[in-house]
């Protein structure tokens, strides 16, 4: 009986560490090999948010083309992309599977502040480097986790920073706010108010949305009687693209302004037939036609590899997130650790990949800190209004 | 602002109301609640984006095949998924539904991809017809039109057809109906194909005055139900009533009430109505003797 017992021990053990995957056996530094570094990704590749699933295609893309350049110090960048359909409860499964089971050493991006709160202190303890979480909440940088590398502009500071524009450059008085009923949406009310509260002045409106809303005619007709001059929208696309079709069909057309999230201005106008021309909205990074030596490249990239990807903000943003985290990859040099990859992206100062300029230090956690304000012209090109506006002290 | 908002709210409580007579057709028929409804709807307003995008159709032509491509997808969800299922209880004809509801969600999101889109529609969305000081877009009024029209033809269908009386009388008692000569199964094929049918109008209406996407049908599918619920799951002037009162309701909730709270309302009108009159408005309450 007892030599049963022991046999079964030991048939359980051996299952156990060979179920294990390989990557895990034979290694010092998790998600690192002496040919591969083990990086994951989440974001919606169903669902209502499925648009936004292009960023996590986008990085792709970018691994795709490092690794045919030879990868970075002789290791090629083995990419685990997931769709968590922007659900919170499946972003949590996808945290613990890509640390307890492909046990990778980075996560870069990832959609959604609800669905990456979901795993950022599981990451941090875990000592999982995050590079560029795909949102600008300051869950990110409050408290400081020294894992967490962030670069998306801060929603506070962005929403601040626009009202200031619309209302000292551009002289609108008569302001009012649509937003999105969730973190996103109020942190974006959060710094318009702030600015309001600033200047001692009144919003005319704070009209909220519910993500899964689809008749915005109320919303229309209440902004509508607010008499807003201008109106600052921190919704989704699908939103931006109804909000401005109820207030067309009442013939209520103010000036209209948003924030990066929305600055795919192709795609806006092609669904809001024309009417996001005039539109106002600040960005993070260059255009998509811009003729910056490395979007060159990248564009290059895209006719090669995935050519029926369409050439957007969503996906090519997937490129600008991963960046920072290629930089400090190389910067790391071969020996790389967890330490010596933190070590390395705290040597970015004022770097630029095809996004804003970027700087981290060892107390300094928020990268970007700069946009640029523009409109949307007729033809779906933008025009710049203003140079490069540092939004975050 | 008031007639404004019951303008709108009709608009769109029309469609909820097409909506919810498609559901209420089949529930009639076979007691089952098909919530594949809102993406058979989505489906069939992809297809129409197609014959007019891809193809380059001419508006009628492409109402016309969309419509065929309508009939052809209720059918064959009745012929292929429900028919078959061997001794089929009513909560297994709904997860069969709900098991469609999914393959349709993701066909959809793997041969259009998740972004939105434009559904070309003959009324121009942004101008408006002005009614004495009330601003009226031209696709609102257009809806509220159509859907009326339809409504009505139906109505008429029901009550006069010889095919309408048929679908009456299998929804009344299938045994008897079947021994009148009447083809009880084919009837089933037909009410989903034109509950399918009904549903591809209302999605065309809701994707022209929305967006066209895979999710397109999440919200106006659950406030379809919400309306037949209101107005009597067993009744077809039920359905078309709920749905535009619901559709006003809303409206003026989040027009003079609470507008964070406009989108649960149609909920609180479910749990309200199944509370106090399970049966609806216009639904006949059944009592079965022992």
């Amino acid at each position: 009986m007892k030599k049963n017992m022991i046999m079964v021990f030991l048939l359980t053990a051996a299952v156990w560490v060979f179920s294990a995957p390989p990557s895990l056996l034979a290694q010092s530094v998790r998600g690192v090999t002496d040919t591969e570094i083990l990086i994951g990704q989440w974001g919606p590749q169903t669902g209502p948010a499925a648009p936004w699933g292009a960023v996590a295609r986008g990085t792709g893309l970018l691994f795709k083309g490092i690794n045919d350049e030879g990868g970075i110090h002789g290791r090629k960048i083995k990419y685990f992309l997931r769709d968590d359909a922007y659900q919170p409860v499946k972003t949590k499964a996808i945290g613990k599977e890509f640390v307890e089971q492909i046990g990778v050493f980075a996560v870069v991006g990832g959609v959604g502040s609800a669905c990456g709160m979901t795993n950022r202190d599981y990451f941090m303890e875990s000592k999982v480097v995050w590079v560029s979480p795909a949102t600008g909440v300051y869950e990110w940088i409050r408290p400081f986790q020294k894992y967490l590398f962030a670069f998306y502009p801060l929603y506070d500071d962005e929403a601040y920073a626009l009202t200031a524009f619309l209302y000292e450059k551009m002289g609108f008085k008569k302001l009012a706010i649509f937003y999105q009923n969730d973190d996103y949406g109020k942190q974006g009310l959060m710094g318009v108010e702030r600015y309001m509260k600033e200047k001692n002045i009144e919003l005319t409106a704070k009209i909220t949305a519910e993500v899964t809303d689809r008749d915005l005619s109320t919303h229309a007709l209440k902004l509508k009687n607010s008499d807003a001059a201008a109106v600052i929208m921190w919704v989704n696309p699908t939103h931006g693209a109804l909000i401005l079709g109820e207030s067309a069909k009442i013939g209520y057309r103010p000036q209209w302004s948003t924030t990066n999230t929305l600055g795919d201005a192709p795609f806006m106008m092609g669904i809001t037939k024309g009417l996001w021309a005039g539109m106002i909205h600040s960005h993070y990074g260059e255009y998509p036609d811009s003729k910056n030596p490395l979007m060159e490249k990248y564009r290059a990239w895209h006719q090669k590899y995935e050519p029926k990807e369409r050439w957007g903000l969503n996906y090519y943003a997937g490129i600008m997130f991963a960046e920072p985290l290629v930089e400090g990859l190389r910067r790391a040099g071969r020996d790389l650790t967890v330490d010596s990859l933190v070590k390395a992206m705290e040597t970015l100062s004022g770097w630029r990949g095809i996004g804003m300029p970027l700087t981290f230090t060892p107390t300094e956690r928020q990268g970007g800190k700069h946009v640029f304000f523009a409109k949307v012209n007729a033809d779906g090109s933008i025009t710049k209004l203003s140079d490069w506006v540092k939004i975050t002290k | 602002m008031l007639g404004q908002l019951i303008v709108s709210g009709l608009a769109v409580g029309f469609c909820y109301a097409l909506l919810a007579l498609a559901m209420v057709i089949i529930y009639k028929t076979s007691d089952v609640l098909n919530f594949a409804q809102g993406e058979m709807a989505m489906i069939s307003s992809f297809m129409a984006f197609v014959f007019l995008e891809s193809y380059q159709l001419s508006f009628p032509l492409a109402l016309a095949l969309t419509l065929l491509f309508a009939a052809a997808l209720g059918a064959l969800l009745e012929f292929v998924f429900l028919r078959p299922a061997k001794n089929p209880t009513v909560i297994g004809m709904i997860i069969i539904t709900l098991g469609f509801e999914m393959i349709l969600m993701g066909v959809a999101g793997w041969k259009w991809g998740p972004d939105q889109r434009n559904l070309p529609f003959p009324i121009p969305s942004f101008e408006t017809y002005n009614f004495a000081g009330l601003v009226v877009s031209k696709i609102n009024f257009w809806t509220i039109i159509v859907c009326l029209v339809l409504i009505a033809l139906l109505f008429l269908f029901f009550q006069y057809s010889k095919l309408g009386t048929a679908m009456r009388a299998t929804q009344q008692n299938r045994l008897v109906a079947r021994l009148m000569g009447i083809r009880t199964k084919r009837i089933f094929s037909f009410t989903w194909a034109l509950s399918s049918i009904i549903g591809a109008v209302s999605g065309m209406f809701i994707a022209a005055l929305t967006v066209l996407d895979p999710p397109m049908m999440m919200d106006p599918l659950m406030k379809a139900f919400a309306s037949a619920v209101l107005g009597g799951m067993t009744s077809l002037p039920g359905a078309a009533v709920g749905g535009t009162i619901l559709g006003v309701v809303e409206n003026l909730f989040g027009g003079y009430i609470s507008l964070p709270f406009k989108s649960v309302v149609a909920f609180a009108v479910i749990v309200l109505m199944l509370c106090i009159r399970p049966s609806g408005l216009l639904g006949k309450h059944f009592v079965k003797k022992v």
